[in-house]
């Protein structure tokens, strides 16, 4: 188990350092994966700014000055269950968590937001960047 | 030599069979392994898949002793081309459940099969409802693994999209229908099956998966009684769940059984092979009568002397006590 609390400063700065050095995200995200998006745990949110499949930019509260084109929500509790080093069936994956809440009408679930279309051009990338957020968590135990 | 004489050759075999479907000649491509008095085994594949999803269950000495394995590649995927006879490039490809059902009695009939188990998965799963209320008695048993009464949304239009990569989107979409405990390997050649699957048709399977497929109302119809229905669904299956299992066995009443399969999702054959081929012969041992206990509510690798971590992390499985 982490050290560093889950999404601070210390964590999101390790969470950048597993996604940039992924050789997974090279091959799969290539160097395209240039789509922003956002991730809320309960009421913070941070926006993920990425830059050719690498990590840019971490940001906390993002307003009308950034921009992004979908992100996933959930409260704490949930995503504590997505990045734990076996994570529970339903929350173990981001589809499967959207799922449960979009189709089988779920609480405690993570939720897909924004343009469809944009979370699935990019959907490996995107996935995976989520699943390294468990690796990173794990000290590259997870996913 | 031949290629049976050489020891490095998979006892596995590949054939064709041409098949009769409604008037129309499918060259249908077809894998078994076992002995030719076994009994048969056949196997259906997941939507928008192929029957290399069974290798694992063909290449099981403790199977294919007793059963007579066949892993076939459905019309239109895997090596089973479309029909030459057919101009399918103009309309999409898209299944309904009587279109499915009748592909699978037209195989086991075209290969002469006495008295076949049935078993298929996910879609294969589902349309065990059909087969068992329109065909009982073709099959001495019919197996639905990850089967639902009912499994609603999953017919997505971006699953076939010109401005989508489908070939990477078709497979991902279903990474998280896998439970984290099978090795990764497995988990990832699962992946990569679903990366071979033609344009559109994984979403044409959907089509009678997600839409056509409802059999909540007509549980109550099927007659289990002479052909044993079986449902068994993984722990980690988001899509048709062990709960959706019960609820078959509850709605069908005599003759089904149903049964969760603990720390395993919606691909147990090939997500984690060992410990499903492990679960499978229990089931197996049921369907033959060599098993004196009912199967139970749910089964765990402990009940089968599986130790996941050992197999995660790709050792083998029958080391395990």
């Amino acid at each position: 188990m982490s050290t560093t609390e889950f999404a601070s400063h210390g964590w999101w700065e390790r969470y950048k350092e597993t996604v940039n050095e992924d050789p997974e995200m090279e091959v799969r995200g290539h160097d395209k994966f240039d789509t922003n998006f956002y991730i809320e745990i309960g009421d913070e949110r941070f926006l993920i700014e990425m830059d050719g499949g690498k990590v840019e930019e971490v940001v906390p509260n993002p307003a009308l000055n950034n921009r992004w084109e979908f992100g996933v929500e959930g409260d704490r509790e949930t995503w504590e269950e997505f990045v734990a080093e076996t994570p529970p069936a339903f929350n173990h994956e981001i589809i499967a968590s959207n799922y449960r809440a979009a189709v089988r009408n779920e609480e405690n679930r993570l939720e897909l937001t924004g343009d469809n279309k944009k979370i699935f051009q990019n959907l490996r990338a995107f996935q995976r960047a989520l699943d390294l957020m468990r690796e990173a968590h794990n000290d590259g135990g997870g996913s | 030599m031949s290629a049976e004489e050489i020891e490095a050759v998979d006892e596995v075999t590949g054939r064709y069979v041409t098949v009769d479907i409604g008037g129309v000649e499918h060259r249908v491509y077809f894998e078994e392994n076992g002995p030719e008095d076994g009994i048969p085994l056949l196997c259906q594949h997941t939507a928008g898949c192929n029957n290399q999803e069974w290798r694992e269950v063909l290449r099981d000495e403790e199977i294919t002793d007793e059963f007579r394995v066949i892993a076939y590649d459905l019309p239109y995927h895997g090596k089973s081309a479309p029909p030459t006879s057919q101009e399918w490039w103009e309309e999409d490809y898209s299944m309904t459940g009587e279109e499915f059902a009748e592909r699978i009695v037209a195989i086991a009939d075209a290969l002469e099969l006495e008295d076949p188990i049935y078993m298929g998965c996910s879609m294969g799963g589902n349309v065990s409802l059909e087969l068992a209320d329109w065909y009982p008695e073709r099959f001495r048993a019919i197996i639905g693994l990850e089967a639902g009464a009912h499994s609603p949304g999953f017919y997505i239009d971006w699953l076939d999209h010109p401005e989508v990569n489908t070939t990477e989107v078709n497979a991902y979409s279903c990474w998280g229908l896998m439970a984290p405990q099978g090795p990764e390997h497995a988990r990832r050649e699962t992946m990569y099956h679903y990366e071979q699957g033609a344009n559109g048709v994984f979403k044409g399977d959907l089509y009678y998966y997600s839409v056509d497929h409802d059999y909540r109302d007509k549980l109550s119809g099927i007659d289990a009684s002479e052909t044993p229905l079986y449902a068994i669904n993984g722990e980690y299956d988001y899509l048709t769940t062990p709960e959706d299992a019960r609820d078959i066995a509850e709605g069908v009443g005599e003759g089904a059984t149903a049964m969760e399969m603990a720390d395993i999702g919606h691909f147990p054959m090939s997500e984690n092979p060992t410990l499903f081929n492990a679960y499978l012969k229990e089931i197996l041992a049921d369907v033959t009568g060599e098993r004196d206990e009912a199967l139970p509510d749910t089964i765990t690798p402990e009940d089968v002397g599986v130790e996941v971590e050992k197999v995660k992390a790709g050792a083998v499985s029958e080391e395990a006590d």
